[in-house]
């Protein structure tokens, strides 16, 4: 009576056991969906003096169908000498369907985002303040030729007080030259103070740049 | 201050050959001896009675303490008692010459919490290894903090952190899949591989935490290679009509973390007899972590977990179900998701938050949420020869969510979402002679499937495993030997996803190795034994070793699995010298494990270009690796009331293969400390101060080019503790006040993923209380038959 009892339960487990392993619920590969990637990012311009000239740089990234970077490839950005630009942000995430505008997220949460403006190579430190575009950190190279580039930011979001964003800024050039752009998007969640130390990058890259 | 002893063994075992022990009339009589103390005082008591029930074997200790009986080999059960003490009342197995130390309890303190401090050689899994057992008071002392670090205190241990609320338990310089976790007697299957990964385990559940160090795949199946934490309840209550609970409550200054766990436990009476019960409950919130200089922001947890067992035991056999829900949500700290190289360098020159957060228990994005469900249903039946077999099933569900933050997505889904289903079921039959053979044979097997969503970090898959092994032993005189061997098999198909076709890869592998072990223990004198061991075990490559692809919440990574990789195959040579009398206890152990094609993340020098930056890639490689060390233990009581421990671990690794260090060896581990029992005061009763230094050396056998900074230098902490015992309205509760970092010192550990952007907890109060009742309580005679 007791050895049958047991042998009930053995049966039981064993039934029980090879119940689950018959589940083919693996083989049903769900699709790889990432919530967020940037896959192309754009700056585009427009000349102050002249509304026909309207250089764009653009940086796209090429994704697998694990949304992983496969490669990437970018625009020279390409501007007149001693002109003013009105420049403007458009980032897309074309994994999508439709195609979601980044940029206008982040118009909508401007108050953790900041952009940030680097020319390279600079020939001495930039004074970085809580309204510079500038990163700190850039090497200085006085023995280079510099880029003859200077940003600033022309929007506001809605901190008290209010800090800039970069969604658009004025693009100031001087004589002809040549050099790089790296352009970053800070990520600074409940942390923003118009410096680019807190948080984290959501964009860090580079666009060849002439100045001609 | 200690109540562990290395090699120490509890033996309360609900093997419930009650009518064995006396009914059997064995050749030649064993010979059980030990010394009665008080279980608080740690003072022997003279004249305390132990008998043998339903026999008339039956002795008064001597003016030490001390007692000695001659008793059949078997199940016996044990009745101890002593005036103005709770009477102890147990089964104890006992197979060969045993010493066995009783502890018994004030009568004014609860019932049912007896602490049996005793040497059985021949009771543990793996006779000739390591063990060592964290219980009573010691492990009254880590309440309220997770598995991981509750288990910090044991020599050879420390744990892998992620910040101040993820720990997973390190063992001689391993972790992860290589240490194995039972929950109540079944293998934790969840997703152990992660770095950031905790064990899915209640410590409330457990009135013992058992520590395997040293390769145990003979007993354990593959993956063991490192060593096991078996986390065990309380044995069921079987005494019967009686029903009691306990409320244990802890509250933390730092995190300000409240922790409250309920168990009410009972074994019915009359028709109903040989049924027992219990249910246990534990709540647990915490907010942001402070550090001496600054607040961690979204550092926060939640926890709830649940528990219930049912058990009918009859004359020779026995069924127990156990069912236990794991819950938690675990912020992880701000800033530490950094989207590149350039990022995490910045945040290292920083070396620390650059925000200012203030203290909040609100958890925020990023966070996991993770969930375990553990079911079991276990049956035995002991034969009349003293051999017992035993059947499991367990199935286990565990899932975990990854939300990452934001940063414009207005997505509410995880960024990972794992699901992970397992079935196990273990067959073991152990049988003894009176010749001196022991021995245990054993069947298992598992199936396991993992289900994934949202981004693709690991593929899909489908696990078979099976094994079957055998361990015998035999003791002669003072002299025990063991061997054993095993064989396993994993049968495993990958639907890996092919990235660049778009298309399901399906893949199967299979995984096959012997583990074995061979052990010595020669008992010089009572107090004095050299054991040495032997054990070979192996563990098959990972699934995420296998076919990661993808950035992992982790630190500026990008990894990449390699699918051709081979089974890693440990040797492990141990030799451990315990000596314990009643004034000193010195427990050394010296280990040499050499793990073979030794699986391990290995930077390419290439970069990963993400959108946010440039990350470091690694992918996962082999290579010839050993792992060598000391853990020395002792104990020292100069006076009955007075208590100094030491407790040291040396350990040294080395990849062969490329001539290098391995990352991530705990440095050199010093604690050293002191425990003053002082009795009654007032209406305080056994009081009892503490105080312990923890001394951490600066790691400096590390691999150049691996690390993104150098390894912090050496730390120093003080800790200390007073507990005491109230009477409140007619019930005892014990109270225990303890300060851990008392000094608020800064530091950083080497073994915290972590410490590039914070520095470790400061000063942290911890309030503990814990009230044992009884509800129902069986007639006197009932206990004296």
């Amino acid at each position: 009576m007791i050895k049958l009892k047991h042998a009930v339960y053995v049966l039981l487990g064993t039934v029980v056991f090879y119940a689950s392993c018959s589940s083919k619920s693996e083989e049903a590969v769900a699709p790889n969906i990432a919530n967020e990637t940037i896959t192309q990012a754009s700056l585009k311009f427009t000349n102050q003096a002249n509304a026909a000239d309207t250089p764009s740089c653009t940086y796209t990234f090429h994704l697998d169908n694990n949304n992983n970077v496969t490669s990437v490839d970018s625009t020279t950005l390409k501007l007149k000498a001693n002109s003013k630009y009105n420049g403007v942000v458009y980032m897309l995430d074309q994994t999508q369907s439709p195609v979601f505008v980044v940029s206008n997220e982040i118009k909508q949460r401007e108050n953790y985002h900041l952009f940030f403006y680097q020319p390279t190579p600079i020939a001495s430190a930039p004074v970085i303040s809580n309204t510079s575009p500038y990163i700190p950190g850039t090497p200085v190279n006085p023995n280079a030729a510099p880029l003859n580039l200077s940003v600033v930011r022309t929007d506001l979001d809605t901190n008290n007080p209010p800090l800039q964003i970069g969604l658009s800024t004025i693009f100031t050039t001087g004589a002809a030259s040549t050099g790089n752009l790296r352009w970053v998007l800070r990520h600074q969640p409940n942390a923003k103070n118009g410096t680019y130390a807190p948080g984290s990058s959501d964009l860090d890259v580079n666009f060849i740049t002439i100045i001609q | 201050m200690s109540n562990k002893y290395p090699l120490l063994i509890i033996i309360l075992s609900f093997l419930t050959g009650f009518s064995n022990a006396q009914t059997k009339i064995g050749k030649s009589q064993l010979h059980l001896s030990g010394k009665i103390y008080d279980a608080l005082s740690h003072t022997s008591l003279p004249a305390a009675s132990v008998s043998v029930k339903g026999t008339t074997t039956g002795v008064l200790s001597d003016k030490n303490g001390r007692y000695e009986l001659n008793i059949n080999p078997g199940s016996v059960h044990i009745y101890c008692e002593y005036i103005g003490y709770t009477s102890l009342d147990t089964v104890v197995l006992i197979t060969g010459d045993t010493q066995l130390n009783l502890y018994l309890k004030p009568a004014s303190q609860s019932l049912n919490q007896v602490n049996i401090k005793g040497a059985a050689a021949v009771q543990k899994e793996i006779a000739t290894q390591n063990l060592t057992v964290l219980q009573g008071s010691d492990l009254d002392r880590t309440r309220g903090l997770s598995l991981g670090d509750a288990l910090k205190s044991i020599t050879g241990v420390t744990t892998f952190q992620t910040g101040p609320s993820i720990a997973k338990p390190v063992i001689h310089g391993l972790t992860g899949t290589r240490v194995l976790i039972l929950n109540n007697g079944v293998t934790l299957q969840a997703q152990q591989w992660g770095q950031e990964h905790a064990p899915e385990i209640d410590p409330f559940i457990a009135n013992q935490i058992e520590v395997i160090k040293g390769a145990a795949g003979i007993r354990y199946g593959a993956d063991a290679i490192a060593g096991v934490v078996s986390v065990n309840p309380k044995l069921l209550p079987t005494d019967t009509g009686t029903m009691d609970a306990e409320v244990n409550a802890v509250g933390m200054t730092n995190s300000r973390l409240g922790a409250f766990s309920a168990m009410l436990e009972g074994a019915l009476g009359k028709n109903l007899a040989g049924w027992s019960y219990r249910i246990q409950g534990t709540y647990k919130r915490a907010g942001n972590t402070s550090t001496p200089d600054y607040i961690l922001g979204n550092t926060g947890l939640s926890e709830n977990d649940f528990s219930a067992a049912l058990q009918y035991h009859h004359k020779n056999y026995g069924v127990d179900a156990y069912y236990s829900d794991f819950d938690t949500k675990l912020g992880i700290e701000y800033d530490t998701e950094v989207g590149s190289i350039s990022d995490l360098e910045m945040r290292i020159a920083e070396g620390g938050p650059v925000t200012t957060y203030s203290f909040s228990y609100f958890i925020d994005r990023p966070y996991q949420l993770v969930n375990h469900a553990t079911a079991k249903v276990r049956g035995f039946y002991n034969f009349g020869d003293s051999s017992k077999v035993d059947i499991q099933y367990a199935y286990q569900q565990n899932t975990r969510k990854e939300y990452e933050e934001l940063s414009f997505s207005p997505s509410l889904d995880p960024a990972l979402y794992l699901q992970i289903h397992t079935s196990t079921i273990d067959v073991n039959w152990e049988h003894k002679d009176g010749s001196g053979f022991s021995g245990s044979e054993g069947l298992s097997g598992m199936n396991q499937g993992n289900i994934r969503m949202y981004e693709y970090l690991i593929p899909n898959y489908v696990d078979y495993d099976g094994g079957a092994y055998a361990i015998e032993r035999y003791k002669h005189n003072k002299l025990l030997l063991e061997a054993g061997v095993r064989y396993d098999y994993r049968w495993l198909r990958a639907f890996a996803f092919d990235a660049t076709a778009a298309k399901i890869d399906v893949t199967t592998t299979h995984y096959s190795g012997n583990s074995a072990t061979l052990g010595a223990t020669y008992n010089f004198t009572d107090d004095l034994k050299l054991t040495g061991n032997y054990s070979a075990a192996f563990r098959p490559p990972s699934i995420n070793e296998l076919y990661i692809d993808g950035v992992h919440q982790s630190i500026g990574e990008f990894e990449v699995g390699d699918p051709n990789l081979k089974t890693e195959r440990a040797n492990d040579f141990s030799l451990n010298l315990n000596y314990a009398t009643s004034w000193l206890a010195v427990d050394v152990e010296g280990y040499y494990n050499r793990i073979n094609n030794f699986i391990f993340e290995e930077p390419t020098g290439t970069y990963y270009h993400a959108p946010s930056g440039a990350l470091l890639e690694f992918n996962y490689t082999q290579a010839n690796v050993y792992f060598r060390g000391v853990d020395l233990g002792f104990t020292i009581k100069p006076l009955d009331s007075l208590e100094i421990n030491s407790k040291s671990s040396l350990i040294y690794a080395w990849n062969e293969t490329i001539n290098n260090y391995l990352i991530y060896t705990p440095p050199m581990r010093l604690q050293n400390g002191f425990t003053y029992h002082l009795g009654k005061i007032g209406v305080f009763r056994n009081v009892s101060v503490g105080a312990e230094n923890v001394y951490v050396a600066r790691q400096t056998d590390v691999p150049a080019g691996y690390d993104f900074e150098p390894p912090p230098g050496a730390y120093s902490l003080f800790n200390a503790h007073i507990g005491f015992k109230l009477i409140i309205n007619k019930t005892p509760a014990d109270f225990d006040i303890a300060a851990n970092n008392l000094t608020n010192v800064a530091y950083k550990d080497y073994l915290d993923r972590f410490r590039y952007f914070a520095d470790e907890p400061g000063r942290n109060i911890i309030f503990r209380l814990r009230v044992p009742f009884k509800i129902l309580t069986k007639n006197k005679e009932s206990i004296n038959n």
